[in-house]
């Protein structure tokens, strides 16, 4: 007989090594290219800024939940995801102590006040530099070339998508950015070559992210496909150009990376499709008509809070069975 | 072959290989057996023998009237010992009958046949009715481990297109299904063509994962050389992709028909009866040789396992007593978790002196390292339970409706749906405890159904 207590349990009693705290350090992992290109472009300060917000973050949801008397929770590294995407969407040279507000705004006003992981309702990277955005709009706006792309004066630059907003033609910022003609200037936004926040300058590199998310079944496609689909859409039937569109603003790092977060996305397959058009779509209404030139930020914000309406949009079960609703009395019948 | 599939599902380890490859041995000279009276799902039963009887090996020892009962014989001759309650592989109490082998003294030197076996009866040549009460009267159910009436799942009021002998085995550690199919595919499709002619099935299917790829040449010999396709009888072989829950009823008519069981509805809704492996073989006995359900096939495996095997063994048998027998071996100092069934959707017990019962598919041992069990952390909302979930009821959602006691919400999602088969526990990456609690869901939602039913009349 056996030697010890069993342990007894509900079934099953096999389980998946896929956790929590792995699934983070495949999206860290997932952000690592467009990190290091960012330090490359933007130098010592671009690392310094990624720092300060990642142990901000973890430093701040360790404090709360101190002081909160709760489980230590910064053992599954999802602060560490929120600090590192908030430096990644803010400008290489934001003062430090601001990307230390921002991420401190993050983790605990956007996520621990509602209850911590998977109960915010608001992306918290988003929400930070939302938060920075409206506290220190000239900093938050105020953009650096990288290394070596020394056309405008060293110190501050406008982006691409700004200089369209300033009525430039997309020849003119072809030539601002020294490049011959606009298919050049794709292909160095494509590359990343250009004005920017820290982390989003390549969108090769965060597409490379992104795949690999893809590949490991830890994000799924129909969010970027949508986000990135219908911004293309709209942005082609509101007569701008659509390339210029999807390959600016961070577009494309928000599709795969912002509004693919588990907590503020819908979880159906359906509302997921409705969510990611909704945030192409407000995107380039922001961007046409709005008072910012980027518009991703708001565009994730606002569409988060139709999550829980979206969720509502179900797959069929299996074997669904339309009720049978009760004939309605025919005017007759009632008289 | 190409292989079919459903949408969902998840892949647990299988862990198949300790045991496939071990033919299938007979364990003799049981001392003793504990035959729980209640092995079937409906009524219950009343126990027909009294402490102190002499009883025959396939006489018939407990019984009830109404079409949800199946009679239970016992399994070796001898004197019945005790009527208690004891420990069932439900990990419940329920009333057992105690019974200890004894060969009856010789008369005149000759010593009367132990076996109280009912008459051969030919499938093909009798009745439908006939047949069933043969069925019912063998004491056959599903051995897959519902355990269902396999006379009421015979009896459809629907045609049936499609007999569909489940051969997925998709729980992991199992190997008793495919060591049956290679060591019996005569009985197989003997068992198919049989539930064909009773329903009146114009086609038969084996379905078969693609891990036991190596059955299937052996089943299609068998199909070949069987007098019933001779006769005409369609039957095929179909493979499928190795996927937990596979093997789940629902599951294996849509990867192979294509069609949904309709929610709340039966296999028959959609033209479908579907037997377990291990049942196709009772019930050729049963006809071939009278002989009732009284002995099955399982497999013993696990980490803790010292010799793993697949064993046929008298119902009733303490799992100590094969072990004590020598045909497996466990280590008590590694033992952490008994497992009776697979580990998906098995029953962890507190010891094994709990005996195999008519849908025993196996007992695992598992060490230290297999059995894990974690706390719940909080959801990440991650979405996997909703794509492993194969009868898609957003097991995420769900869990919030049951935890907020909205059970209104809970049944408009599905959770009577809810099949149990624990792939959405299985792919938590926080380990929540989601078929868990869908499993004390349901219980809670059919209490208030029927509550509200009563009040309304």
């Amino acid at each position: 007989m056996p030697a010890k207590g069993m342990l007894l349990s509900s079934s099953p009693h096999s389980f998946t090594q896929i956790s929590t705290p792995r699934m983070m350090l495949s999206v860290i992992i997932a952000l690592i290219p467009a990190s290091v290109y960012g330090v490359y472009l933007y130098g010592f300060q671009a690392l310094a800024l990624i720092l300060v917000t990642v142990l901000s973050a973890v430093a701040s949801e360790y404090l709360f939940r101190k002081l909160i008397k709760a489980k230590t929770t910064i053992g599954d590294f999802s602060a560490i995801v929120t600090g590192l995407l908030l430096a990644l969407i803010l400008p290489p040279k934001t003062p430090l102590w601001m990307g230390a507000m921002g991420a401190f705004f993050a983790i605990v006003v956007a996520k621990e006040f509602f209850g911590g992981l998977g109960a915010n309702p608001f992306n918290p990277a988003l929400t930070g530099r939302a938060f920075l955005l409206m506290s220190f709009p000239a900093a938050i706006t105020t953009w650096t070339m990288p290394h070596g792309l020394a056309l405008a004066d060293a110190t501050s630059t406008a982006t691409p998508l700004a200089l369209v907003r300033q009525g430039a033609a997309l020849t003119d910022v072809a030539k601002y950015f020294g490049a011959s003609d606009v298919g050049s200037l794709y292909r160095q936004l494509f590359m990343g070559y250009r004005s920017g926040s820290l982390g989003e300058s390549s969108i090769l590199l965060v597409l490379i992210g992104g795949l690999f998310l893809l590949a490991l079944g830890v994000i799924q496609w129909i969010v970027p496909v949508s986000v990135i689909g219908s911004a293309f859409l709209f942005s082609w039937l509101l007569g701008m150009d659509p390339i210029f569109n999807i390959l600016t603003g961070g577009v494309v790092f928000g599709a795969f990376f912002m509004a693919t977060d588990y907590a503020t996305r819908p979880l159906t397959p359906a509302g997921q499709a409705v969510f990611g058009i909704g945030i192409g779509l407000l995107t380039v209404i922001i961007r046409k008509f709005g008072g910012f030139p980027e518009g991703v930020t708001y565009a994730i914000l606002i569409m988060n809070l139709a999550t829980p309406y979206l969720n509502k949009m179900r797959v069929k079960k299996y074997g669904f069975v339309p009720p049978v609703k009760p004939a309605k009395p025919s005017k007759e019948a009632v008289k | 072959m190409t292989a079919k599939t459903f949408r969902g599902g998840a892949h647990p380890p299988e862990q198949k290989d300790r045991s496939s490859g071990l033919a299938v041995e007979r364990l003799r000279d049981v001392k003793q057996v504990v035959i729980p009276v209640n092995q079937h799902f409906g009524a219950p039963l009343q126990p027909l023998v009294k402490v102190g009887d002499y009883v025959k090996r396939g006489q018939k020892i407990a019984d009830a009237d109404g079409r949800m009962t199946v009679p239970v014989h016992a399994s070796l001759a001898g004197i019945v010992k005790k009527i208690e309650p004891r420990t069932q592989s439900n990990n419940l109490d329920g009333p057992c009958i105690i019974i200890e082998a004894k060969q009856p003294e010789p008369v005149d030197g000759v010593v009367e046949s132990t076996d109280d076996f009912m008459p051969p009866l030919d499938p093909f040549v009798c009745s439908k009715e006939e047949a069933l009460a043969r069925i019912r009267a063998a004491g056959i159910v599903g051995m897959g481990g519902a355990g269902f009436p396999t006379h009421v799942k015979l009896a459809p009021s629907k045609p049936i297109s499609y007999v569909i002998a489940n051969g997925a085995e998709c729980e992991p550690y199992l190997t008793i299904d495919e060591r049956t199919m290679i060591e019996r595919p005569e009985d197989v499709v003997e068992g198919v063509a049989i539930t064909m002619k009773i329903v009146n099935a114009p086609e038969g299917i084996i379905a078969v994962e693609e891990n036991k790829m190596h059955a299937i040449p052996l089943l299609e010999k068998a199909i070949a050389s069987s007098p019933r396709t001779r006769a005409g009888m369609k039957i095929r072989v179909q493979l499928l992709k190795t996927k937990y829950p596979q093997g789940g009823e629902k599951m294996l008519i849509t990867a192979i028909t294509g069609k949904e069981v309709p929610s709340g509805g039966l296999p028959m809704d959609v033209g479908c009866v579907v037997q377990n492996i291990g049942t196709l073989c009772a019930m050729v006995e049963a006809f071939r040789d009278g002989k009732p359900l009284i002995e099955r096939g399982l497999t013993i495996t696990g980490g803790a396992c010292t010799k793993p095997a697949n064993v046929i063994a008298p119902i009733g048998t303490p799992v100590a007593d094969i072990i004590a027998a020598g045909l497996t071996a466990v280590d008590d100092e590694a033992l952490r978790r008994i497992i009776y069934g697979g580990p998906m959707m098995g029953v962890a017990v507190p010891n094994y002196a709990i005996p195999v019962q008519k849908n025993t598919s196996g007992v695992l041992f598992m060490n230290e390292e297999e059995a894990v069990h974690y706390e719940e952390e909080t959801c990440i909302r991650c979405g996997r339970c909703m794509r492993a979930c194969p009868i898609r009821i957003s097991p995420a959602l769900l869990a919030v409706s049951v935890e907020t006691g909205d059970y209104k919400e809970a049944e408009k999602i599905g959770l009577l749906d809810c099949i149990e088969c624990g792939s959405c526990s299985f792919v938590c990456p926080a380990h929540r405890h989601l078929v868990q609690k869908f499993r004390v869901g349901k219980q809670i939602l059919r209490t208030i159904k029927q509550k509200e039913a009563q009040n309304a009349r």
